[in-house]
């Protein structure tokens, strides 16, 4: 199943990057007359030329995906000026982490708050988290962003802007400022993380009180199970089954969700250099940005069905069936 | 909690609960679900619990395991002859403590109606029916599975070795049903409380696992607390019965004075609405009109009152019967048969009770 849906990805992927009108050259051209250049129609042809761009888009597409897969070539970037491939790798490590990061984050709050909230279901504790939760779900994670900006400035007098500071820039990650590093993701992580952590919250909460009500839990209980083992050996493992499969979904909304944050606090993460190669209609590296994103959605489904089937050996047995 | 010691009178009686009852605190006021029951069990003797959905049978058997959930405010006395700690009031041991898991699952368990949903999906049968064992009598890994295995057997789970690995989904509701039991009955307990065991299954099963269950009693000399509706399967189970209706006991007897002789037109009804053989297709069952009025607000008088065919207008709707005996182990809570012994709802009783009630 892998391989045709990454091929079904990669071609709607191209479809829909050609479908506006014009195309790098045009962009391109468009700038450089505002600036005064003067271009002949010679010029644009012989542009469009050098580009590969004089040839139709189906042409262009099965090029594309022809070289992906005899010479691991992406393409070329118009705007970088270079190879597709190192555009991406300058950032695709660090977008995996913060990604993975924000997710942990994400489970690790909203899992035990959820559980919290369930076994005391309309206490003070429960309503309070419940606020939180929607207020950081109704937040826009970008005003979010500023607000902690601020917030840090004025109390550190560093709005801890971007993911590196200049120093690390220039010296690169090491172990002697790697906790800076991790200082510099809190507010990232915060900011894309609690608008996925209320859903979690919820949907733990409603699911354990789901479970918590079972006939399962009462007959543990007439055995003379502890609480505690009927909460977490029985209902828990239940109520994290839709928790689970929504892990994939989580991760590419994470994905996309993070680009107006990137942005504003200058991440060094993929989602900017997305939305500048859409803007320029940088088709190469745009397309191979939304695959690897695609690709990496498709593991993170492939990941949660496998721990669905550890969930729950339902699932196991279905699979044996068929 | 500080428990409470009670004599034992030296009847050999496992379970006696004292004027149980059970309040629902909910948005509309409080819902009185039982109102003071009392009864008791002897070593080996099997109590038929009778009655309509809603009159509190079921919230009486989880009381006694103190099971219910939190909104059910419960007082009165269940007191249980306990291992090693003789008679202890279980309702003065907190729900969540140490001392009553002890007893749950051990002493006195439960088989619940719904075999399909009384497992967890997630774990085999076999860890689950383990858990009990494990807790409960040893903690050494293989012994504990022995023990749950030979149980698996006993209760007549044919290859018991593999389906001990099997998960629910993989088992027959029969099949299931014999599980619980066995998950039950693994540690010997003293009173099994069977809360309508056999109403989801198979008419043909439902009297393997009866018979089952009678053998179970006979090998292990334990007490059941039998639940249900049908008094089919009381015929067949019960040493007594005891006939609830809207959250009390209003007719217990000897299971064959019962049929014989029913004292309470409650009772009487719902004998009367059980097919018999022989009956013309064209006669109608006896049905009791009505429905169980909700015990919120209750009126004065006669739970039964609004529905019954005998009643006496002044007195069944001004002053509640008393259970009163009738003959012995026969007790009634009605004003039509109390105190006139061997006379059956005779007018002139109804006519004494009107001059009690004034």
């Amino acid at each position: 199943m892998f391989i045709p849906t990454i091929l079904i990805i990669s071609f709607v992927v191209f479809f829909i990057m050609q479908l506006p009108k014009g195309d790098y050259v045009s962009s391109y051209i468009a700038r450089m007359q505002a600036e005064g250049e003067v271009f002949t129609q010679e010029d644009i042809a012989a542009l469009r030329a050098q580009y590969g761009l004089d040839k139709n888009w189906v042409m262009r597409y099965f090029d594309w995906v022809f070289k992906i897969i005899t010479k691991g070539d992406f393409g070329y970037s118009f705007a970088y000026g270079r190879p597709v491939w190192s555009v991406i790798m300058d950032r695709l490590g660090i977008t995996i982490a913060v990604s993975l990061t924000i997710m942990a984050f994400t489970y690790l709050v909203s899992i035990p708050i959820g559980i919290y909230s369930a076994l005391h279901q309309y206490s003070p504790g429960d309503y309070i988290f419940t606020a939180i939760g929607f207020l950081g779900m109704a937040t826009p994670n970008f005003l979010l962003a500023i607000i902690l900006m601020y917030l840090s400035f004025t109390w550190t007098g560093d709005p801890l802007l971007g993911l590196f500071s200049n120093e690390m820039l220039q010296e690169g990650i090491h172990l002697y400022n790697f906790g800076e590093f991790l200082q510099r993701m809190i507010i990232p992580t915060i900011v894309i993380g609690t608008a996925g952590t209320c859903g979690v919250i919820r949907t733990v909460r409603a699911q354990m009180l789901d479970e918590l009500s079972r006939q399962y839990a009462l007959t543990a209980r007439a055995k003379g199970v502890s609480e505690a083992t009927i909460v977490y050996k029985y209902c828990l493992r239940a109520a994290l089954n839709p928790v689970a499969s929504g892990l994939a979904g989580s991760l590419s909304s994470i994905f996309s969700g993070s680009t107006i944050s990137a942005i504003v606090m200058n991440l060094s993460i993929q989602g900017p250099v997305l939305y500048e190669a859409l803007k320029t209609q940088d088709t190469y590296l745009a397309g191979t940005i939304l695959m690897t994103q695609a690709v990496l959605v498709v593991i993170g489904t492939l990941l949660s069905d496998i721990l669905l089937a550890w969930l729950d050996p339902r699932i196991r047995f279905e699979r044996k069936r068929s | 909690m500080e428990e409470k010691k009670i004599e034992n009178d030296g009847k050999d009686i496992v379970l006696d609960v004292r004027d149980l009852r059970i309040n629902i605190e909910m948005d509309e006021g409080t819902l009185t679900a039982v109102r003071g029951v009392n009864f008791s069990i002897k070593k080996g003797e099997t109590l038929g619990l009778v009655g309509e959905s809603g009159c509190g049978k079921s919230l009486t058997s989880k009381a006694i395991l103190g099971i219910n959930e939190k909104k059910c405010k419960t007082t009165g006395q269940i007191v249980f002859d306990t291992d090693g700690r003789g008679m202890v009031d279980l309702l003065s041991l907190s729900p969540k403590g140490k001392e009553i898991r002890q007893v749950r699952g051990k002493q006195i368990s439960m088989v619940f109606q719904e075999p399909m949903v009384a497992f967890s999906p997630l774990y085999t049968i076999g860890n689950q029916i383990n858990e009990c064992t494990r807790l409960h009598i040893t903690k050494d890994r293989k012994k504990s599975r022995e023990i749950s295995l030979e149980m698996m057997k006993k209760v007549g789970i044919a290859n018991a070795e593999k389906r001990y690995d099997q998960y629910p989904h993989e088992f027959s509701g029969g099949m299931l049903q014999r599980a619980l039991i066995a998950m039950a009955l693994v540690c010997n307990p003293k009173l099994l409380i069977a809360d309508e065991p056999t109403t989801a299954l198979d008419v043909t099963i439902q009297a393997q696992i009866l018979e089952l269950m009678k053998e179970l009693q006979k090998d292990l000399n334990m007490a059941i607390l039998f639940i249900t509706h049908d008094l089919g399967t009381v015929a067949a189970m019960c040493d007594r019965v005891a006939v609830m209706y809207l959250g009390k006991i209003v007719e217990i007897a000897p299971v064959k004075d019962i049929y014989a002789a029913p004292a309470h037109p409650y009772t009487q009804g719902l004998i009367g609405s059980v097919h018999k053989i022989g009956t013309k297709k064209e006669e109608r069952l006896f049905s009791i009109e009505g429905t169980v009025p909700l015990a919120l607000n209750l009126p004065p008088g006669c739970g039964f009152y609004e529905r019954c065919g005998k009643r006496i207008e002044g007195v069944c709707n001004v002053k509640e019967p008393e259970l009163t005996e009738l003959s012995d182990g026969h007790a009634v809570a009605c004003h039509l048969c109390g105190g006139c012994q061997g006379c059956a709802f005779g007018a002139n009783s109804g006519e004494e009770a009107k001059k009690d009630a004034e």
